[in-house]
């Protein structure tokens, strides 16, 4: 996301600056005091003042150093920054503190004021500390398109040579394959091409000239149906081969795509929406393979037999053929125009089919809420409306497509007409011979036949090209977090340091803030706090699916970034609130992390887990097969599955976040004595808020405003009085009462 | 404040909340629960509303003072001047009382709340289409709108449309502005035409 936008020279003079005054932010805003749009306004922000320029007019000046903080606010649909003087505001009852509004702006600047406000913070402890934004922009700043979830714009930044070099690096492992369909399309070319040269012989060397023999004919005609079917034989060829190009391909950037998403820090996860990800591995990749079966297989193909048929055309006859061509605008307009017009007609029929979809799916799901309140008359009635109005647009469309679709054929034909008119006149006037007419009429059939193909590739290609856009700009991603040449691998025993760790998901938001911590190898830590101070994250941080931003981590005195991940990972165990359980059979989502452990460790681990004997009771035992709609299991006893699996995976390193959370008192028990069983003698870190879980733990910590607040004994805390003990006493009240 | 989006990644919740005796005082949450439930109506006679100097409202209620308060519609589709909740300022906001009609308080009062709400709440009527193209899964407006002349993009594949009732539209762009048709009707058969495919 740009943060500094480039200001034009005459505004900057208005500025006045200081010989040493640098520029550290320029951002626009477009809400002007009125409430009607601006144009041409900036928040300007050198390392000393704060500019407001407003359509070329220097609006306010303010010096960082009188205020005490500049902050940006969220609104519907819209935004202020503003900043304080005095002390800051916490509850509306400061007295001192005084807020102005600085400007307002559009939905579309949101993010970066949020990062301009935290820029301002760093300026005003360091001159030289700026924030950069990883974020993407929404719209591209040279032409203004959408950006289809990339960096960059397919339309700008896609260089040609770019594009073909990606293109040749994607076929470059069949090399046969690429040949044979060059071959056939070469001769996919030269078939057509003669076909109507066929045609003029029967007519003119046969059936228009005396002497010549039924025999005659029939070798022609037999030529002539060698050559049809030899079409036939080409074409099926080349889209087979282009099929199975296009298939291959698919799948080796699918399985790319794959690889490099799993490579990828849980960050660049996060920060895109899930279906996105999989639209990049699933559509985009088909989209390459459609492209390559039905546009790539006849590109070559059709330009060769276009400027052949054009050349072919004015031999022949040029008079004729300027009158033929004279049409292809016509046709190549009426062709965009109606591929155009049927393209909204479709698209709206898809939207309407769409809303009565969801329509019934919402429905469908809350059967049990319609029912319960006697709302079926009226749900009914909803749905019929909604089906009505897309039958409407499905009876329209459909009756257009019968009556448009022959009227274009017959305009098409027009320039045909004519040909065949003027054409004529010049066989009677013996100008011409009839073979020759028919030749001719054969090429500009086959002219007007290819423009309608080609006003289509744009659209193919800028579609090829968004998705090649989409997938390179993974491909490109680097991951965050990655195995270097001093990665090692490690026999963890469990004694894990954290150095002065800080760490934020977005970089104007830190959420932890100079983490110190010294777990010795077997020892059980409570972690404690509200929601969203940052457990969660610290343990994140632990398991390494992140990379701290400042401070260490060592684990058994090696720095966490020196271990092999995979090696890392192997050695630890998770226990999550949700388990998630894929889907497949009991037995090898124990083994999940172990794949090659006999029955005999499986078994003993499910009783260690107390999950040995529900699992009996299951109708296929070990083999039971978990899936969506398959045998269902309790919350307890997916957590004892997932227990299991931790006490299989034999860890150094132990993870419970929220583990015994959410179950009823029994199936607590029974994980509560299965952990118990799990983390003696091993390194655990537990989150509960339920602090009773935590009574096994050697020392708690409390995390409270990104720090740690307090760390020691149950007794210890309780003794301190602080944070800690306020907690226990609350929850000892509700339980109470 | 800058506290959009929230935190991806971490747990769901609300934003850190200070730890400290009154969060855990269960009396003290039992009264604010019970505070809760109470519909406490502001009108001229009980309460003050005052301009501060930097474009906020503040207010003044009984022995309460606020130097900022947030003036939030209820209802901001279907009855944007009744029902209107004055909050607390801060990221936990309270309410402190509700106006159930904007001419329960003085005109002055009622003009400075609407400018409030004015700088809250920014959705543009579009009173002309100029053009509309679509191009690989977005939409380019072109519109007029109550605010300046303005282009915008829209997501063709989400819900960037909502029908508010049969012929009033919301419609939200890609970086979630948003732009309301108050009636399509009232559009001309050329503007409702480049408009048919979103309704």
């Amino acid at each position: 996301m740009i943060l500094k936008f480039d200001l034009k020279e005459e505004y900057i003079k208005l500025l006045g600056l200081k010989p040493d005054e640098e520029l550290a932010y320029c951002v626009p805003y477009d809400i002007g005091d009125d409430g009607g749009y601006l144009k041409n306004s900036y928040v300007v922000i050198s390392e000393e003042r704060l500019f407001v320029l407003e359509e070329g007019k220097l609006k306010k000046e303010v010096r960082l150093d009188e205020v005490s903080e500049v902050l940006s606010e969220p609104m519907i649909a819209c935004g202020v920054l503003f900043y304080t003087t005095g002390t800051a505001l916490k509850d509306g009852s400061g007295e001192h503190a005084q807020e102005q509004i600085l400007v307002r702006f559009s939905s579309k600047h949101l993010s970066r004021y949020a990062y301009i406000a935290r820029g301002c913070r760093l300026l005003k402890e360091n001159k030289k500390a700026r924030v950069v934004s990883n974020e993407d922009e929404t719209t591209c700043p040279k032409c203004g398109r959408a950006l289809p979830g990339t960096k960059q714009c397919p339309h700008c930044n896609h260089k040609k040579q770019g594009l073909i070099h990606e293109f040749a690096e994607m076929v470059k492992p069949y090399p046969k394959t690429l040949l044979i369909i060059g071959i056939l399309m070469l001769l996919a070319t030269a078939v057509t091409l003669f076909n109507p040269s066929m045609q003029r012989i029967l007519i003119d060397n046969v059936i228009n000239k005396e002497g010549s023999t039924i025999n005659d004919a029939l070798l022609v005609i037999l030529f002539m149906f060698i050559l049809s079917i030899g079409i036939i034989f080409i074409n099926l060829g080349k889209a087979y081969m282009c099929s199975k190009l296009g298939t291959n391909i698919s799948s080796d950037l699918r399985r790319k795509l794959y690889q490099k998403i799993q490579l990828l820090s849980l960050s660049f996860i996060n920060d895109r929406k899930p279906g996105e990800l999989m639209n990049r591995v699933v559509s985009d990749t088909a989209r390459i393979n459609e492209f390559m079966a039905d546009t790539f297989c006849n590109l070559l193909t059709v330009f060769i037999i276009f400027v052949f048929d054009v050349v072919i055309m004015l031999i022949l006859d040029w008079q004729m053929a300027l009158l033929a061509f004279a049409f292809i605008p016509v046709m190549a307009y009426i062709s965009f125009a109606f591929r155009k017009f049927v393209h909204r007609r479709f698209h709206m029929q898809w939207v309407k089919s769409d809303r009565m979809n969801s329509n019934l799916q919402d429905v469908l799901s809350g059967m049990s809420v319609v029912k319960s309140y006697g709302k079926e008359e009226d749900e009914s009635e909803h749905f019929n409306k909604t089906a009505d109005e897309f039958a409407v647009v499905q009876f329209q469309n459909e009756k257009f497509w019968a009556v448009f679709f022959p009227s274009l054929q017959f305009i098409v034909s027009v320039g045909v007409y004519l040909v065949t008119y003027f054409g004529g006149i010049r066989v009677l006037n013996g100008e011409k011979t009839v073979g020759e007419l028919i030749q001719f009429i054969a090429y500009v059939s086959m002219l007007y036949q290819y423009v309608g193909w080609i006003t289509n590739l744009p659209r193919q290609l800028m579609n090829v090209v968004t998705s090649l856009e989409r997938i390179s700009d993974i491909m490109n991603q680097e991951p965050e977090i990655f195995d270097t040449e001093k990665s090692k691998e490690l026999n963890i025993k469990g004694h894990v340091q954290l150095k002065d760790a800080s760490f934020g998901y977005k970089s104007y938001k830190p959420v932890l803030d100079g983490i110190s911590l010294d777990v010795k190898p077997g020892e059980m830590i409570g972690l404690v706090g509200a929601s969203g101070t940052g457990k969660s994250t610290l343990i994140n941080l632990i398991m390494h699916l992140y990379e701290v931003d400042n401070g260490e981590i060592l684990i058994d005195g090696t720095n966490i970034k020196d271990i092999k991940l995979e090696n890392y990972h192997s050695q630890i165990g998770v226990v999550l609130q949700e388990t998630f359980l894929f889907t497949g059979t009991i037995l090898n989502n124990i083994k999940f992390a172990k794949p090659d452990a006999t029955y005999d460790e499986v078994i003993q681990a499910a009783k260690m887990a107390n999950a040995h004997e529900f699992i009996c009771r299951t109708p296929d035992g070990y083999n039971t097969y978990l899936s969506e709609r398959g045998f269902n299991l309790s919350g307890g006893e997916r957590q004892r599955i997932a227990i299991a699996r931790a006490i299989l995976n034999n860890p150094g390193i132990l993870i419970l976040d929220e583990a015994t959370a959410s179950l009823d008192t029994e199936s607590e028990y029974l994980i509560q004595k299965a952990l118990e069983r799990l983390t003696n003698g091993r390194t655990t870190f537990a989150i509960a808020h339920r602090l009773s879980t935590l009574k096994d733990a050697d020392r708690l910590v409390v995390i409270d405003q990104h720090h740690i607040a307090e760390v020691g004994t149950h007794d210890e805390l309780m003794a301190k009085g602080g944070i800690y003990a306020g907690l226990v006493n609350a929850q000892l009240e509700m339980n109470a009462s | 404040m800058a506290n959009f989006g929230g935190f991806r990644g971490g747990r769901p919740g609300g934003p850190g909340k200070p730890f400290g005796e009154e969060e855990f005082n269960l009396e003290q949450m039992e009264k604010e629960t019970e505070e809760m439930l109470k519909m406490r109506f502001l009108d001229k006679k009980n309460a003050e509303f005052k301009a501060t100097g930097g474009g906020f409202v503040s207010l003044k209620v009984g022995d309460e003072e606020y130097a900022r308060v947030q003036v939030v519609r209820m209802f901001p589709f279907t009855d944007p001047d009744h029902y209107i909740s004055i909050r607390t300022s801060d990221e936990n906001s309270k309410e402190i009382g509700i106006i159930k009609d904007l001419k329960d308080v003085s005109k002055e009062t009622a003009e400075l709340l609407i400018s409030q709400m004015n700088l809250r709440y920014f959705t543009p009527v579009i009173t002309k289409i100029i053009n509309i193209k679509d191009e690989y899964g977005y939409a380019y407006f072109d519109v007029v709108t109550d605010r300046g002349q303005c282009r915008f993009t829209i997501n063709m594949g989400g819900s960037s449309v909502v029908h508010l009732t049969e012929t009033r539209i919301l419609i939200s762009d890609v970086d979630e502005n948003r732009f309301e048709i108050p009636d399509v009707m009232k559009l001309s058969a050329g503007e409702r035409k480049k408009l048919d495919l979103f309704l």
